[in-house]
């Protein structure tokens, strides 16, 4: 442990902290661009200069120094606000202050930072520099150099965390740009991360770009449904449309990335053409009368399988499983849906949650299906052809009727994942949260629910809230996996 | 008066000087071999250490110093690179030694390769010296064929490589760990420093940076004693050194002197005095990256790291400019920052946006739109530059310009319009400029 003072403040640290990690971690923090923890320190912004032991005339950057014993370290000396407030100067001097129409605007950590620290009046009368604008890094990402603050995070991020170079920095000193590699456009699966990382307005999504301030949107902490690593995600939505998929940091997860095709998926959960009520055999249906049909079909479970969905939240699962032991069915499988994996965040299993419902005891449907008298499909799952060769009726619940729904003798609404509150087991076993980021509109209870009122008086006892089934889920899945806090 | 000693230039004139044959018919190379023969690596450091020489290649520091700090005990292998990029601004002495004495540097590798246990040499120098370059490559082929280079040399057992980089002419691959990134083949970024390269150089291993002047002085050295080395000159910055004296003198060139001679006398004495007897109005003594000093301040200094500091300059890479009175300083500054903006690496935001901001405005003067504000202007955007960031450039470039601005303020406020000067004449009348 060291022991240093910043501020006037003695704190102790590990061993390697640095400056910038040791204020940070006591309430004192000091801005920066260039630094990302998931890229690494490169020491370019100088927006971190600190002074460490009374030295005004060479100050040091934060995020390099690592605190050593006995140092006495000042983030808000007269020194270090001059120095950062000349560097929000020389940033802005040159930058086209085109906020009215910049999407960064509203998260950009140039205007958060010029108003905190910067010189609020402009002392620049020359005029501005010129760059290539609207520069097609990819058919993904347009490239502003005039709004670059060439923090090379972008670079960095090819570099470091993807071991390639499609960009990089060209000319120099102030004619610095990021350009364009030989090999063309980017082609990475993962880039669209280099638009979150970007401290400013530069890089842009061509999905994103101008298509809603981000002020006018709401966030929700969520999980991305799209395969089994259950990266981190804020969910974004403008009444009750997704608008955006953004990586949310998790050390352990996906610290601050996602792909491509995760981030991009958003707008499969805007449907158009939803299941808003029940429906029996083709016709729309009280849910009370509903529910009671699919007890009535089910009879005493001999016969029947439950095929769930693995994009169902533990909650949903168990909720089923509770409501299926309690009427006789044994047969409780999850469906499978795959893609490509890859050796980064991608996961071969297309779905968020199996992990969970093994843990919860569904199985994968076996090779030699068994001769069935009903199918329960609940979620939108793909269905093997075999489970419907011989069954009487059939039970779906799901958030668009699909190609079985004109097959089912019950119908009953679902909801998205983005819709969903509960749990989602990871790949490796982490639980993690979702919450709902949108709301599906009348007609469309949370799908434990159902579940939850088919198994009657006691369920409907146990579980009044979610909350008491997030609880339910904890116990059953027993305790030796620790939920991921965030 | 003033004596030229000819220590480092004493060969410059000998017919064929750069061949191995007269390099060696004139004692060459002997100390090298009774070197690796007779002298451990701890006693050379000392030695170095002892004769008080400091770097050559501007920070002045000393080369026995920066040895010592290269770790003994390693697995990685460690290196010397020979910085030959010599870009500042009125330097053109590292030229000489390697288009005159290319043998005389690559014994000094040879010396201090050994010294503190190198077993590659980088000889980086730009590709705008292709004399240089030639005679370099020349001299390294023959000593690797007289086994100066190689394995086993002189049959001490000892290993050494020496090879020739060629940079493409950027001033900031001068900067010591700029050249390492251009010799990596990356782009020449300055690094950060800590990790200082003594510990974490090229490729991450213990790499030691030195001039082409420093290293030539190590033979000398190691042959004539560290007494004797630190009798020459000043005291506390003893030695000999190649002046490089370029502007309104009749005789610009390079002078070898030891140190502690008076600027004045160098200008009236060898140089020939000013050039069609003009005044002398101002002389940038150390390279464009030192401040400039005054006609009374040239009458006292004396040119060793101790006397110029005492007038706040510094000595650097020993460029000296001598400006006559009909130089427009203000155009002479525009002219050292434009040099300094297109040189700027950009990696770093103080010099990357300041150095540009700073060509702007003085271009506004030399147009004739200087307003009043300006001056207070260039000198607080050279305050947000200066210490604050990667490499010394941006210092380099704020060290010339506060200085003008501070001693020539009344030629800025002749350029601002409708400003009279102190004789009268209104500010389209003001010097334009003689260079
Ligand atoms: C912008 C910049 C350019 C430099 N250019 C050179 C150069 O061309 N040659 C040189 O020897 N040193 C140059 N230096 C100094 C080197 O960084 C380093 O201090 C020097 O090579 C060390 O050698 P010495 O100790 O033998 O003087 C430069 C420094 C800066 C900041
Ligand atoms: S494009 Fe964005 S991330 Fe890349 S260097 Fe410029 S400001 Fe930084
Ligand atoms: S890797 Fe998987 S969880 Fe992560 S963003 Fe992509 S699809 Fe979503
Ligand atoms: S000070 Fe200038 S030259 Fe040095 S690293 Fe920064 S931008 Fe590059």
């Amino acid at each position: 442990m060291i022991t240093l003072t910043i501020n006037g403040k003695t704190v102790e640290v590990e061993d390697g902290t640095t400056i910038l990690q040791a204020a940070e971690a006591h309430g004192m923090k000091v801005p920066y661009y260039c630094y990302h923890p998931d890229i690494g320190i490169d020491g370019n912004c100088r927006m971190c200069l600190v002074e460490v032991n009374g030295n005004t005339d060479k100050l040091t950057i934060s995020c390099k120094q690592a605190c050593g014993e006995g140092m006495d370290v000042q983030t808000e000396s007269p020194a270090v606000k001059k120095a950062r407030k000349g560097v929000l100067e020389f940033y802005l001097i040159n930058h086209p202050l085109d906020c009215t129409i910049c999407d960064e605007a509203g998260q950009c950590p140039l205007q958060d930072y010029a108003y905190k620290h910067g010189p609020g009046d402009s002392r620049f009368v020359e005029e501005k520099r010129k760059g290539p604008k609207k520069v097609e890094f990819s058919d993904k990402v347009i490239f502003d150099s005039e709004r670059c603050i060439l923090c090379t995070r972008c670079t960095r991020y090819f570099e470091n965390v993807r071991d390639s170079r499609p960009i990089g920095v060209s000319d120099m000193g102030g004619k610095c740009t990021i350009t364009l590699g030989p090999n063309g456009p980017i082609e990475d699966p993962y880039q669209l991360n280099i638009i979150d990382i970007c401290p400013v307005g530069a890089l842009t999504s061509l999905d994103a770009r101008f298509n809603q301030r981000v002020w006018f949107m709401d966030f929700a902490k969520t999980i991305c449904p799209g395969c089994s690593k259950g990266c981190n995600i804020e969910a974004a939505a403008y009444q009750g449309q997704l608008k955006r998929f953004e990586p949310r940091r998790n050390p352990d997860v996906n610290k601050s990335w996602m792909c491509d095709d995760g981030r991009l998926s958003y707008d499969r959960y805007n449907l158009t053409d939803r299941v808003r009520s029940a429906h029996v055999a083709g016709e729309p249906a009280e849910l009370g009368v509903a529910l009671d049909k699919v007890n009535e079909l089910v009879g005493d479970g001999a016969g029947v399988a439950v095929l769930a969905s693995t994009k169902n939240t533990c909650e949903d699962l168990l909720a089923l499983r509770t409501w299926a032991q309690a009427h006789g069915v044994t047969q409780l499988w999850h469906g499978a849906e795959t893609w490509a994996g890859d050796d980064f965040l991608k996961q071969p299993d297309a779905t968020p949650n199996t992990a969970g419902a093994q843990g919860l005891g569904f199985e994968p449907v076996p090779d030699d299906v068994p001769a069935l008298r009903g199918l329960v499909v609940a979620g939108d799952v793909p269905v093997p052809p075999a489970l419907l060769g011989t069954i009487d009726f059939l039970v779906h619940q799901a958030p668009t009727a699909g190609e079985l729904g004109p097959a089912a003798m019950v119908l009953l609404p679902g909801r998205t994942p983005l819709e969903k509150r509960g749990t989602f087991v990871n790949h490796e076993g982490r639980r993690q949260q979702v919450r709902p980021a949108v709301d599906p509109g009348p007609g469309v209870p949370e799908d434990w629910t159902l579940w939850r009122d088919l198994a009657g008086e006691t369920a409907r006892a146990d579980w009044p809230s979610v909350r008491h089934v997030i609880g339910a889920v904890d116990r059953a899945l027993g305790a030796d996996k620790v939920a991921s806090a965030s | 008066m003033i004596q030229e000693n000819k220590v480092l230039s004493a060969r410059f004139g000998t017919p064929d000087s750069c061949s191995i044959e007269t390099y060696r018919r004139d004692g060459g190379y002997q100390t090298y071999v009774e070197t690796l023969r007779s002298r451990q690596p701890d006693d050379i450091i000392d030695e170095v250490k002892r004769s008080g020489l400091r770097g050559r290649g501007g920070a002045g520091v000393s080369p026995g110093m920066t040895w010592s700090f290269v770790p003994k005990q390693t697995d990685k292998p460690k290196y010397l690179c020979v910085n030959g990029d010599e870009s500042e601004p009125g330097t053109f002495k590292d030229r000489q030694i390697l288009e005159f004495d290319p043998h005389a540097l690559l014994e000094g590798v040879g010396i201090s390769c050994f010294a503190f246990g190198a077993s590659t040499c980088y000889v980086y120098l730009r590709c705008e010296f292709a004399e240089g370059i030639r005679a370099v490559q020349k001299a390294i082929k023959e000593a690797y064929e007289a086994g100066f280079f190689g394995k086993d040399i002189a049959g001490t057992g000892f290993d050494l490589d020496c090879y020739l980089h060629i940079g493409a002419g950027a001033y900031i691959c001068g900067e010591e760990t700029s050249l390492l990134n251009s010799i990596e083949g990356v782009r020449p970024y300055p690094r950060n420093k800590p990790p200082f390269p003594a510990v974490e150089g090229l490729w991450g291993c213990p790499t030691v940076i030195n001039n082409v002047e420093t290293i030539t002085n190590i033979p000398h050295i190691l042959k004539n004693g560290a007494e004797w080395h630190a009798k020459l000159g000043h005291a506390d910055d003893p030695g000999v050194r190649l002046w490089c004296v370029s502007g309104h003198v009749n005789k610009p060139g390079v002078y070898e002197f030891e140190t502690g001679f008076k600027l004045q006398d160098l200008i009236d004495g060898p140089c020939g005095g000013m050039r069609d007897g003009r005044k002398l109005k101002a002389v940038i003594p150390g390279g464009s990256s030192s401040k400039v000093l005054l006609p009374d301040e040239v009458a006292r200094v004396t040119m060793d790291t101790p006397g110029i500091r005492a007038l706040g300059s510094s000595l650097g890479s020993a460029g000296i400019m001598v400006f006559d009175d009909r130089t427009c300083m203000v155009d002479a500054i525009l002219n050292l920052m434009k040099f300094y903006a297109h040189e700027s690496c950009g990696q770093c935001t103080p010099c990357r946006e300041g150095t540009p901001w700073v060509v702007k405005i003085l271009q506004r003067f030399v147009d004739g739109r200087g307003r009043p504000q300006d001056m207070e202007l260039l000198l607080d955007i050279a305050a947000n530059m200066e210490g604050r960031t990667v490499c010394a450039l941006a210092d380099g470039a704020c060290w010339p310009l506060t200085s003008i601005v501070q001693k020539f303020r009344h030629e800025f406020e002749a350029m601002i319009p409708s400003a009279k000067t102190s004789s009268g004449r209104t500010a389209t009348a003001a010097p334009t400029g003689a260079a």
